[in-house]
């Protein structure tokens, strides 16, 4: 099938997915016990009140009574009109407060994905290039250290070394620093630090290994014959074709990492992203805005595979879209 | 599981013991059904006739006491012995092949060390370390050759010199706040450790070959639909769906394990997949052409073999994964106190860490180096298992 | 006579491994003309590959090391530093190797990379390279050269893409040729065109060309002098039509008699090659000769000895005062005509 066909049914996949996924979401908060509903109940019974008339006032209060495909069907006109509701717990609309939150999410992420990209592959390759000698061990060696350190543990202990100890940092968050201050620099440099030892051991030892073969194929002699110096044939000859496996890997890893990491570094160092916003809205268990959320992490999740997975023909000439 | 059938065919896989790289499942079975025969039985003395407050072994005075999630665990160690360990005495030359392998690697080597105390130390240590014990007054000790300040303890167990407590032997890694001794709450940690690296990955492994070699052989439509429900699984914002679920629904071991399971084979079955299909291209057509062996016959000896190494390679890489998301989960405040996992140490010390640093020190680097080895092992297992997957050829 | 264009003396290349110092070439001499054609014969693992890779360093050293010496129009290549050789590689002396689906960079076109051969060499622009690439690729007889400017590798069949390579190897015209076994894995039909083409190129480009083959046939059909090469020394050496006719060494001899011939009985070459860490006393070949005696496995392989003019062999056989028609009138010869099949596999 042609290359827009392709693209769009697999875009049209990626938005089945999300909604189913977020579906089971809905089913999976649905069947829980609500704790306000729980807590309203509780005050009843110790206020002298009927218990259950005090869960039914509340229910009908949060639509809780009505039937679950009722509900079910609000939820889905909701999302095609992106009125994905109000939160309870931010009392604002559900889109604002997750708008809010990427504001700050960006400000680390952004700076973190940049460098991954551009740092891991270079020192994969150069790790290649001196493959098994004490600078690929000492590489491999921090990659190891980065990848495996939990990121948590990590970012307490430097949050405790450099904040408390040394006090070249804030230990807490401030929302005021304006995004492009020094201020805010010292305030994320850690956190992003954190981020980037972690991703950057995978994608190093992915594209050591990968640029591993590169260097020593076929082409690369022709090359070298042809005159070519040793940092052109690596540019061109070595880096290139190793992004192809490389970019399966990346975009996969950047979006595993993503979640888990980003909602764990917002926590220790205070940030209110988007991780914090899902959590909290998981405490509180303010259902639209866990449903926003999930959609928006799956859809992206969804979203990131097919690019995977087009980035891969895209950059391999030898690839048509069909053999997929 | 018991094969009555093939009691021939028990006969002849015997005499092609000598055949290296295969499965030979006849014996290993039979030990497998030995060694689970007596534990199914206990567990149904123990569901049955033992009380819910009592102890397992209480009949033979020993305080001990076995969950289910015990019994599972120990299940999955009896299928790890005769499935994975008991097939490499019975190919030697395989597994000295493999061994020289992965010896190259020094990293990996070390790290099998430092796994192996893990998992000598998960089994064996709570029956000699007992377990940690809240005891308020001796809180926040510090370990031995350190010291704090006297302020920051209730009753120093060691002698307070300079105004400060020092550490002793007899909590080597100190005391958390609540007076737990770090020590014993890293060994009752690894042995959560293992049973979380056991039992999840034994439900991986088994839902993962299961979903992949149907779906493989069912062909067709069943297998499309199979690989869209796989995809749907590995779309699934994992995390998420952790934080989601524990948070609402209780946050045990057992509900950890389920989870986490529940989630990680989709990786497993693709492969699976991918893999006996292209067996099947060949082996499978000639099977049911010549020897009328049936399909499930034809899997066994012929997709698995070949799948083992990579799975296991990919398995051993998974299991960090877990580890690293109980200790995250715990981190965050879901999970249950009362499991004495790694995690759960970190997160009750977090709060004291700028003048009790131990507390979470030690068990952040023991998960850190537990996480280490695992992935410096599969590392090595990559290579050693599957020379086509290594990057530097000759 | 002139300088030779390539004049190798004493070459020795060797590889450090986990299991000891590997020897490849062992000390060999050659030497190429202006215009002429000289062939370096001999099975796989006889170190001929290595010893064209030696010439131009293009071997990875370390582990490789290269001794001896390499004179390319009286200059020392194996004195040179690396920026210096890398102005004669690609240029005055191109390579083309045996592989073509795997010499190129499948992810640029191939125009690109013809380009990137120029322009590493000549400081001219993106227009007038293009230009020049379209013209080599014409020349070496790729149709719609334009248009095929912009294709992929692999949007090339076998011929075409060694005929890329030429181009490729043409940007500078280069004054020597080294080609190893650029035909072994192309088709018999298409290889004779190759073979065609190269021997135009050399008239036109008035180049000098050393070919590494195993292919007898080959080397029949191209050559003007041949270098047979075992486990990295040097056999025989000599004109092509003497060798045919009357192959001295008894190694050659059974090369030779590899060749099929209608009605006739023929063999291969019992044996196998010797340990490249630890190889045996005196000649190479002495393992699997026929006519091996006392004084063929002690000390160093023999010295080369003239047989003919211009002829000469590493035998003992040969050696003044020694009866040597045990091995000059061996096994009868194949004609020079005569289609080769490759004496030994990969």
């Amino acid at each position: 099938m042609g290359f827009g066909k392709y693209v769009g049914a697999r875009v049209l996949w990626a938005v089945v997915v999300s909604l189913i996924i977020t579906t089971i979401t809905f089913l999976l908060l649905a069947a829980a016990p609500n704790p306000a509903i729980r807590e309203a109940a509780t005050q009843a019974a110790l206020q002298g009140g009927d218990p259950s008339a005090a869960v039914e006032r509340e229910r009908e209060l949060r639509g809780l009574n009505q039937p679950l495909y009722v509900r079910y069907m609000d939820f889905i006109k909701s999302v095609y009109t992106l009125d994905w509701g109000w939160s309870e717990s931010r009392s604002q609309p559900v889109t604002e407060a997750m708008l809010q939150a990427l504001y700050y999410t960006a400000q680390y992420s952004i700076p973190w994905t940049v460098l991954t990209i551009t740092l891991g592959p270079l020192v994969g390759v150069y790790s290649a290039a001196n493959m098994y000698s004490w600078r690929d061990h000492v590489a491999t060696g921090f990659a190891f250290f980065g990848y495996a350190i939990p990121n948590f543990f990590f970012g307490i202990i430097l949050l405790l070394i450099f904040g408390v100890w040394f006090e070249v940092v804030p230990i807490s968050y401030d929302t005021s620093a304006p995004v492009f201050s020094l201020q805010n620099v010292r305030q994320l440099i850690l956190p992003v630090f954190v981020l980037v030892t972690g991703s950057i051991g995978a994608t190093m030892r992915v594209s050591r290994n990968e640029s591993a073969e590169f260097q020593n194929s076929e082409f690369m002699k022709t090359a070298k014959a042809k005159g070519v110096s040793p940092l052109r044939a690596y540019a061109y000859h070595v880096m290139r074709p190793t992004m192809v496996p490389l970019s399966t890997t990346l975009v996969g890893q950047l979006l595993a990492l993503f979640i888990g990491s980003s909602l764990l570094v917002e926590v220790v160092f205070g940030i209110p992203g988007l991780g914090r916003l899902t959590f909290n809205a998981l405490i509180s268990q303010d259902t639209n805005l866990i449903l926003g959320s999930t959609l928006v992490f799956t859809f992206i999740a969804v979203v990131g595979n097919l690019l995977e997975d087009l980035v891969f023909t895209v950059l391999d000439p030898r690839i048509n879209y069909d053999d997929r | 599981m018991a094969t009555e059938k093939p009691e021939q065919f028990d006969r002849v896989d015997w005499s092609e013991l000598s055949q290296s790289g295969r499965f030979d499942l006849s014996i290993n079975s039979i030990g497998m059904l030995v060694a689970t025969l007596p534990l199914a039985l206990l567990w149904l003395y123990d569901s049955q006739f033992v009380g819910e407050r009592e102890a397992t072994f209480q009949a033979i005075g020993l305080s001990r006491n076995l969950d289910p999630l015990d019994y599972f665990f120990i299940f999955t160690l009896f299928l790890f012995f005769f499935y994975l360990i008991l097939p490499l005495y019975q190919n030697p030359r395989m597994t000295r092949y493999y061994w020289k392998e992965f010896r190259r690697n020094r990293p990996a080597v070390v790290s099998l060390g430092w796994l192996g105390i893990v998992f000598v130390g998960g089994l064996l240590g709570p029956l000699v370390v007992s377990a940690p014990e809240q005891s308020i007054l001796t809180g926040h000790q510090p370990p031995v050759f350190l010291s704090i300040d006297e302020a920051n303890v209730a009753t120093c167990v060691g002698d307070v010199v300079n105004g400060r407590c020092q550490g002793t032997w007899q909590h080597p890694l100190g005391t958390t706040r609540g007076g737990k001794d770090v020590f014993a709450g890293i060994v009752y940690g690894m042995t959560i450790s293992m049973q979380i690296a056991f039992i999840t990955t034994t439900i991986v492994a088994a839902i993962g070959i299961t979903f992949g070699t149907v779906s493989a052989y069912a062909g067709g439509w069943i297998d499309e639909v199979m690989m869209r429900f796989v995809d749907i699984i590995l779309s699934f914002p994992t995390f998420l769906m952790f934080l989601l679920i524990l948070y609402i629904y209780g946050a045990g071991l057992g509900m950890f394990i389920l989870v986490f399971s529940a989630f990680a084979w989709g990786g497993t079955a693709r492969y699976v997949r991918s893999k006996a299909l292209s067996v099947s291209e060949e082996e499978f057509i000639k099977a049911t052409r010549i020897s009328g062996a049936s399909t499930y016959r034809v899997v066994r000896k012929h997709v698995v073999p070949n799948v083992a190494s990579s799975i296991i390679t990919q398995l051993t890489l998974l299991i960090p994964g877990f580890l690293l998301a109980e200790a995250q989960l715990a981190f965050l405040g879901i999970g249950d106190s009362a499991v004495p996992s790694w995690g759960q140490l970190i997160s009750a010390g977090r709060s004291d860490l700028a003048f009790a640093p131990w507390i979470v020190l030690a068990p952040g680097i023991v998960l850190f180096l537990t996480i280490l080895a695992f992935n410096f092992i599969g590392d090595a297992l990559l290579d050693a298992l599957n020379p086509e997957a290594e990057a530097e050829n000759a | 006579m002139s300088t030779p264009l390539l004049e190798v003396e004493g070459l020795r290349t060797t590889f450090s491994t986990d299991n000891g110092e590997l020897t490849a070439v062992d000390g060999i001499d050659f030497s190429v003309n202006e215009g002429e054609t000289v062939c370096i014969v001999g099975e796989s693992g006889s170190g001929k590959t290595v010893a064209t890779e030696s010439v131009t360093r293009i071997i990875k050293e370390p582990p490789g090391r290269v001794e001896g010496s390499v004179r390319f129009k009286g200059r020392d290549l194996l004195a040179m530093s690396e920026p210096e050789l890398r102005t004669i590689r690609g240029y005055e002396i191109a390579h083309i190797f045996q592989n073509p689906q795997e010499a190129m960079n499948h992810c640029y076109t191939v125009g690109w990379q013809i380009v990137e051969a120029i322009q590493i060499h000549r400081d001219i622009s993106d227009e007038e390279a293009r230009a020049k690439a379209i013209d080599l690729m014409d020349k070496v007889g790729i149709a719609n050269a334009s248009s095929r400017f912009d294709d992929y590798p692999h949007e090339f069949s076998g011929g075409q893409k060694q005929r890329v390579m030429i181009a490729m190897a043409l940007v500078g015209d280069p004054d020597l040729l080294i080609a190893d076994e650029p035909t072994t894995a192309l088709d018999v039909t298409v290889q004779a065109q190759i073979l065609r083409l190269l021997e135009e190129l050399q008239e036109e480009f008035d180049m000098g060309i050393l070919f590494v083959t195993h292919d007898l046939g080959v080397v029949a059909e191209i050559a003007d002098r041949i270098v047979v090469m075992y486990a990295g020394k040097v056999m025989e050496r000599g004109d092509v039509l003497d060798i045919f006719e009357r192959p001295a060494h008894p190694y050659t001899q059974r090369l030779l008699n590899c060749l099929p011939e209608i009605g006739a009985r023929k063999g291969g070459i019992p044996g196998t090659l010797p340990d490249p860490i630890d190889p045996p006393d005196g000649c190479r070949f002495a393992p699997r000769c026929e006519h091996a005696v006392d004084a063929c496995v002690t000390g160093d392989q023999p010295e080369e000895i003239e047989v003919n003019p211009g002829q000469r062999a590493s035998c003992v056989h040969y050696r003044p005062g020694r009866d040597d028609s045990v091995v000059r009138d061996g096994i009868p010869n194949a004609s020079a005509d005569e289609e080769g099949v490759s004496s030994a596999d990969d």
